[in-house]
């Protein structure tokens, strides 16, 4: 026997454990809750997967009853390192969506018009053969932008990208610009990488622009190391127009106007550095403080003394007392938070991923302006302190690769945004209703952009559109508003039914998670013959990697494509791979320290991962910027005038996920060589060049861009106020969390959230119901007169307001029947409810003991786009005017003009600079971008 | 050993994890919560803060609801746990009532008591309970509060902690760190007309209309779970039954100790009465079980502190008694027994009859007592109180029977009188009881309901004026005026009774426990 390791997260104190121990896992006897006290066995098999409801990843433990091989409960995963064990109300809750009568069992085809509500069942064989076909034509006739994969929770890492590149097509689309494009951009300047790593654990202060102790990736992992640093001293500020749960346990609570986050962070910032409370010798090596100097001073002495002295006077116009005209709140607040902050020690750990970098006009700069501030403090990778999430995550390689080819998708990747952190993906339907392209094959993807996007009534009118849409192919476990619309609706497994890979940056540490299905596990072990997961699933149910298997077989049958290849058996069978193949061969060959670890318990790597559902690779991960490059990444290599160290490179190169091609690191004034940042200039761009070169001259820097609801767009008298649409319930997942019943009953109303002060001023009280009047149309919803609020600001929840046109088509636990209807011509869309949520009969009891009747309020149907010109982020907030809802409103009523869509479409596509940047380059090649073609595919003129 | 829980307010973030991780363990219906997450908002904006607490079963040292459990379904286990077998448990609710923090509720799938029972199947076996493992932020601490080495013991005694109301006595080992007491006093945060999402069920905003707001805090609650009330008309109606039925016997057995001659009235109407009375309780208290199929389990496995099953007792004895009063009431006019046989049966029945008529009307005084979560019910007088109201609807029944028959002077003076000043007791107990001083908030909370709040109409209108009009009309018939004005008058405090028990029912069961 060889000893169990210690699990992160197991617990043994006060005579009880909190798991049993791994050695029973898979003969597991626990005694039926509700037969107790009578002693009544049940024999468990104990297997982990990963949470598949927000992106956090946690770690699951599936108890699957060896007589019927049932799903009982899902627990944490005490192997796992980033959760340890513990998880939110959506984890266990996963158990609901296994067991909902309502779930979509098998593939199902439209019948009648897109939309009309009409279904057949058919076999996965007739839809695969059918899409496959379609797009081998596509790609046979040269038409590989019109095939595309629209992802809303993510995949595993690489999974997408490699059969796209399989494919040869250019077709990746994400949820991203309507979720983080504004942090990512702010964090991509300064750092390459796109995302914060908060050692919330260690820190002495912790900044929050977010709302981490109840939702957010990475809620639960993040929730649980906060509250510990904050046992152990650590102070908690918060930014948030909203008293968040995360605002009520804050030490200091700061309501801005939104939109001004970045003058307040800025006059942080100026604080620290004209009080020099700054860590000198971290900027001194790692700013590019000479081309700040050489750029924006170049008549100035190019040494670091004067390029401190220069920068603070280039930001002491940001004083308090600016930051607080902007935020609308007391100067000494504000002083009172940058004392703190200036108080941390090199310990500062900060979050902002949504919020106000996806509510603004410029919100990117929140987040630039918060890395500032990390800089100067010298929190930058440090213990306690906010690494960029790229240490802290690893993705790992199947096997047999594909290559990159060259091919660019203007309908993703338009010119208009060069600098846009990922895909342009809410701009698809203008893009399609201008005539910029159609789509033969789209695929959406645990991805509901009617209902969860900006102006879903002109996603309904480019859905609904076969000239548009070719074949829309819905992937999802549950009903969506956008799989109504869909001609297939492939129903694909939930967390504890499927295959794939996860490893984010919970902590300062590293991990891959392994997401399984553990009836298939199960089955295994217990000598049950299984072909593919469909065989383990309820229904037809599959996942989705062996789907894209099976689907790139079929593209190519007899491999003229040169796609089945890459499809192909790693070990040499020249069978198509199988999905146990596929991660045995990963996790032999792609995860260092995996097999060692595995080793040690006489498994092999896929056993050990299959045991223990993640392995841990690192703990205590800091200052990988200072890594020193070794002799031989050194061979080869060439140094530019910067310092950067470069390999070759030519036009068929493929740039790494982050970083430019061929940069490796950065040879210091000492002549140390390290790994550096994968920026231009490997180093924390204080001044950016990707700005200057693309055309934004002025925003070079960390800087202020006053949003589109800045207080001075805000007329209060008139009846304006700000909608914040977007805050996020610890309860609910988007919109994939309706089929969870004891989720349901928790959170089942949609109130507007309104300060007392607006109330009184609009002479509404809670429960009176309120027209929302937005730039495009209106909605109706019900007030809940708060002090949780600021005034000026009004909040509704994200989450709710589903619906579906027919029934059978969407989660009666809490959507409600809609009709849908075109008062003003065509182009004028009325969405009215027609009764609420109401208890129905089903295998289930409890839903007939449904106590919940509201549907809530669609608000995004009534939303304008609003693409940042930099950051390509949709803006979320709203300038809308509220009145007392008039006689024939009706709660939940939304009204939109899409002609008036277009409008505001065109007015904010006009905020950007099209431009080419040094040798044509579509975009900066150091800045993520998923299925990155070659460096020549980077080159318009190519 | 001493299981219990330690909450650490201080760190809860209030998400939930506790109360679905605990739902999928138990596979608790919807609607209904073994534990579950409250919230409170404090102060005016920007000086707003919300508090969590994290309701659920005390495990109390001196568990009320083992106590009150007539089938000892609910029983305390010798590691602290207070448990419960939902295979004897008859769905009496009588539980509920005895819990003062809302922890018990009946099963929707089963239809019977059930809350949290520290997921003793898990505890038995050397694991935590669900709720621990799953937290985010490690804020549920379990372990054992007799051994001072424990951490929780540590924790405990080396912090300052609250509990939730210590008033109760009842040894709650369920401890908060950092609580706010405004979540912990169920009376310091009204709801509102909303949650923050979710909605109040009606009950609770109702009765939430009748609690003060502290004008400094402000404090409300904005997220909580239903609790309706356990007993309704059922319960009303079974102390009114059960008085009229006692309050005849009551008359019958005194007067034939006095020597007074009530002749038919006291022979065969009142033992009548007696009987129906019984039996229409009997009826409607198995009728309000949720599982009345089991109701013998009262009295096969019975717990012999407990007040449902003394006083099923009480009622059976009193059944026997009152069927043979009325069989020598039946038997004489028949010829089959002689006078003088059926008075000296008579003579040996009347003082046992006149106690177990006393306890029938009496010993819910004793059941409410043992309802320890409704401080309303909590009076001393309760006992004396309910006997009086015996003789004011006994007496008026027997009024009203009188009518028609040839009554003595002495028997009607015993009628009427009984009649006038037993309901002139009764309303000058019940003003006393509720206009007086009460000894916790929680009882003056029901009691502002009362004469103040939601049911003030009720209680003035037609628990008081009538019963006013009633003992009026009745101490006119009493000075000479004619029986038909007293015969109006017995009539009226019937209604009278009715609408206070009403009152008294449901403002006791009103005021918010969690």
């Amino acid at each position: 026997m060889t000893a169990e390791p210690v699990l992160p997260g197991a617990r043994n104190h006060e005579h009880l454990r909190n798991f049993p121990p791994v050695s029973t896992w898979d003969d597991h006897v626990e005694y039926d809750a509700k037969a107790h006290p009578r002693k009544v066995p049940h024999s468990y098999m104990l297997v982990p997967t990963t949470c598949f409801n927000c992106e956090s990843a946690c770690g699951l433990l599936a108890y699957v009853d060896k007589e019927d091989l049932s799903v009982k409960k899902v627990e944490g995963n005490p192997a796992h390192p980033g959760s340890r064990g513990r998880n939110c109300a959506k984890g266990p809750a996963t158990i609901n969506q296994i067991n909902d009568p309502e779930r979509i069992l098998y593939p199902l085809r439209r019948t009648g018009e897109r939309g009309g509500g009409g279904w057949e069942r058919v076999s996965w064989d007739e839809a695969l053969d059918d899409i496959a076909g379609k797009i081998r034509t596509a790609l046979s006739e040269g038409r590989h932008e019109e095939v595309m994969y629209h992802v809303g929770r993510p995949g595993e890492d690489g999974f997408a990208e490699r059969f796209l590149n399989a494919w040869g097509v250019d077709g990746h689309n994400t949820h991203t610009n309507i979720c983080s494009a504004g942090a990512r951009l702010g964090m991509s300047l300064w750092a390459g990488f796109d995302r914060p790593s908060a050692d919330h654990a260690n820190a002495k202060v912790i900044l929050l622009l977010s709302s981490h102790l109840e939702t957010g990736h990475y809620f639960n992992p993040h929730a649980q190391r906060i509250m510990e640093a904050k046992q152990a001293g650590a102070k908690l500020i918060v930014l948030d127009p909203r008293l968040s749960n995360t605002a009520s346990h804050s030490d200091a609570w700061l309501a801005p106007w939104p939109g001004s986050e970045a003058a307040i962070l800025l006059s942080v910032a100026s604080y620290l550095l004209r009080t020099r409370r700054i860590d000198e010798s971290f900027l001194r090596r790692w700013f590019n403080w000479q081309t700040y100097l050489a750029e924006l001073h170049p008549e100035a002495t190019q040494d670091f003394e004067t390029f401190l002295e220069r920068i603070t006077d280039d930001y002491a116009r940001y004083t308090f007392e600016f930051a607080a005209e902007e935020a609308q709140v007391p100067a000494e607040k504000i002083a009172e938070i940058a004392e703190l902050v200036a108080d941390s020690d090199g310990r500062l750990a900060a979050h902002v991923w949504r919020a106000p970098t996806a509510g603004n006009l410029g919100g990117w700069q929140v987040s630039r302006a918060l890395w500032f501030v990390l800089a100067l403090t010298g929190s930058v990778g440090a213990r306690g302190g906010t690494s960029p999430n790229g240490w802290h995550k690893f993705i790992p390689q199947g096997p047999n690769m594909p290559s990159h080819h060259e091919r660019w998708n203007e309908l993703i990747w338009p010119r208009e945004y060069p600098l846009s952190t990922n895909e342009m993906s809410f701009l698809l339907p203008h893009f399609l209703a201008e005539g910029r392209g159609k789509l033969d094959v789209y695929f959406s993807r645990v991805y509901n952009p009617i209902w969860t996007n900006p102006d879903g009534f002109t996603w309904i009118e480019q859905l609904s559109d076969p000239d548009k849409i070719g074949l829309h192919v819905a992937l999802t476990p549950t009903w969506s508003e956008t799989a109504e619309f869909a001609d297939y609706v492939l129903p694909m497994g939930h967390s504890t039914e499927r295959h794939d890979t996860h490893s984010y940056e919970t902590h300062a540490g590293r991990w891959l998670g392994f997401r399984q299905p553990v009836r298939r596990v199960a089955m295994d072990k217990l000598g049950h013959a299984v072909t593919d997961t469909r065989d383990a699933n309820p229904g037809e149910v599959w996942e989705e990697n062996e789907f894209w298997f099976e689907l790139s077989w079929r593209i190519d049958p007899d491999g003229a494509l040169g796609i089945k290849r890459y499809f192909e058996s790693p070990y040499g069978s020249g069978e198509k791979i199988t999905v146990d193949e596929y991660y045995r061969w990963m996790f032999e060959h792609n995860v260092p320290g995996l097999p060692e670890k595995a080793a040690e318990q006489n498994m092999e790597p896929l056993e050990y991962m299959r045991r223990y559902g993640v392995v841990e690779m690192d703990t205590e991960v800091y200052r990988v910027d200072e890594r020193p490059i070794t002799e031989e990444q050194l061979a080869d290599t060439t140094v530019d005038d910067a310092g950067v160290v470069r390999k070759p490179v030519t036009l068929d190169s493929v740039a790494p996920v982050v970083g430019e091609a061929g940069a490796v690191g950065v040879r210091h004034d000492d002549g140390s060589v390290t790994f550096g940042w994968p920026t231009p200039s490997r180093k924390l761009e204080v001044y950016s060049t990707a700005m200057r070169d693309w055309g934004w001259q002025e925003q070079t820097t960390p800087g202020y861009i006053r949003s589109h609801v800045a207080h001075g767009e805000i007329d209060i008298d008139a009846g304006d106020l700000v909608l914040v649409p977007t805050f996020r319930l610890p309860t609910l997942i988007h919109t994939r969390s309706g089929n969870a019943k004891y989720l349901n009953e928790i959170s089942n109303t949609h109130p507007l959230w309104l300060n007392s002060v607006d109330a009184g001023r609009h002479g509404v009280k809670t429960d009176d119901l309120v027209r929302i009047t937005t730039e495009i149309g209106y909605f109706v919803a019900r007030v809940w007169v708060t002090e949780g609020i600021r005034p000026g600001v009004c909040a509704l929840s994200h989450h709710m307001g589903r619906w579906r046109l027919h029934p059978g088509e969407g989660s009666r636990w809490v959507s409600g029947m809609v009709e849908l209807s075109h008062p003003d011509g065509e182009h004028t869309w009325f969405l009215r409810h027609k009764g609420g949520i109401s208890p129905f009969e089903s295998d289930d009891p409890d839903s007939s003991r449904i106590d919940w009747e509201d549907p809530g309020v669609h608000q995004n149907l009534a939303f304008a786009v609003h693409p940042d010109p930099h950051s390509g982020m949709h803006c979320w907030l709203q300038k809308i005017r509220m009145e007392r809802a008039r006689p024939d409103d009706r709660y939940g009523d939304v009204y939109v003009d899409t002609r008036r869509s277009a409008e505001v479409y065109r007015e904010w596509l006009a905020k950007t600079r099209p431009a080419l940047g040094p040798d044509g380059q579509r975009r900066p090649e150091f800045m993520l971008r998923p299925l990155a073609p070659t460096r020549r595919g980077y080159r318009a003129q190519s | 050993m001493r299981y219990g829980f330690a909450i650490d307010q201080d760190t809860c973030i209030g998400c939930h994890a506790c109360t679905v991780a605990c739902k999928t363990e138990h596979e608790v219906p919807v609607g209904q919560f073994r534990t579950w997450v409250k919230y409170v908002e404090s102060g005016e904006f920007p000086a707003t803060t919300r508090d969590f607490g994290v309701m659920r079963c005390n495990h109390c040292t001196d568990a009320p609801c083992v106590k009150i459990c007539p089938t000892q379904a609910l029983f305390k286990r010798d590691d602290g746990i207070v448990d419960f077998d939902n295979e004897r448990c008859i769905g009496c609710k009588a539980c509920m009532q005895g819990c003062p923090y809302d922890a018990i509720y009946i099963d929707k799938d089963t239809n019977t008591a059930a809350k949290c029972n520290f997921c003793a199947h898990r505890v038995d076996e050397g694991l935590e309970p669900a709720c621990v493992v799953v937290c985010p932020t490690h804020s549920i601490w379990v372990g054992d509060l007799d051994d001072p080495t424990s951490g929780i013991a540590r924790l405990v005694n080396e912090n300052p902690v609250q509990v939730r109301s210590p008033e109760q006595n009842t040894g709650p080992n369920v401890f908060y760190l950092g609580a706010d007491r405004a979540v912990l006093d169920p009376t310091a945060a009204p709801t509102g007309d909303s949650y923050l999402w979710a909605r109040p069920d009606e009950h609770r905003r109702d009765a939430s209309r009748d609690l003060p707001t502290d004008p400094v805090t402000q404090a409300r609650t904005t997220l909580n779970t239903a609790h309706p009330r356990p007993w309704g008309w059922r319960v009303t109606t079974y102390l009114w039954t059960k008085a009229v039925g006692a309050g005849a016997m009551l008359l019958a057995t005194l007067a034939h100790l006095l020597g007074i001659d009530l002749g038919g009235i006291a022979d065969v109407v009142a033992p009548a009465i007696g009987v129906a009375g019984v039996g229409l309780t009997g009826v409607l208290l198995v009728w309000d079980l949720k599982r009345p199929e089991r109701f013998l389990y009262i009295l096969l496995k019975p717990n012999p502190r407990s007040w449902v099953f003394l006083g099923s007792v009480v009622l059976a004895i009193a059944a026997g008694l009152f069927t043979a009063w009325l069989g020598i009431g039946l038997l004489e006019p028949a010829g089959a027994m002689t006078a003088a046989t059926g008075d000296a049966i008579r003579s040996w029945l009347a003082v046992p009859a006149l106690l177990a008529a006393a306890l029938t009307a009496g010993y819910t005084g004793f059941l409410f007592g043992q309802a320890e979560g409704r401080d309303l019910w909590q009076s001393p007088l309760l006992f004396w109180h309910l006997i009086v109201q015996a003789f004011m609807v006994g007496g008026g029944a027997l009024t009203i029977a009188a009518i028609g028959t040839d009554l003595q002077a002495g028997a009607r003076t015993l009628l009427l009188s009984t009649l006038t000043l037993a309901t002139l007791g009764h309303l000058l107990m019940l003003l006393f009881e509720h206009l007086g001083n009460h000894a916790t908030k929680h009882a003056a909370a029901a009691a502002h309901m009362v004469i103040k709040g939601r049911y003030a109409r009720m209680f003035w209108a037609g628990g008081v004026a009538l019963g006013l009009l009633g003992a009026a009309l009745a101490g006119i018939g009493w000075a000479g005026g004619a029986l038909a004005i007293a015969f109006a008058g017995g009539l009226i405090v019937q209604i009278a009774l009715l609408a206070y028990e009403s009152v008294f029912v449901r403002a006791g069961q009103d005021v918010p426990l969690s």
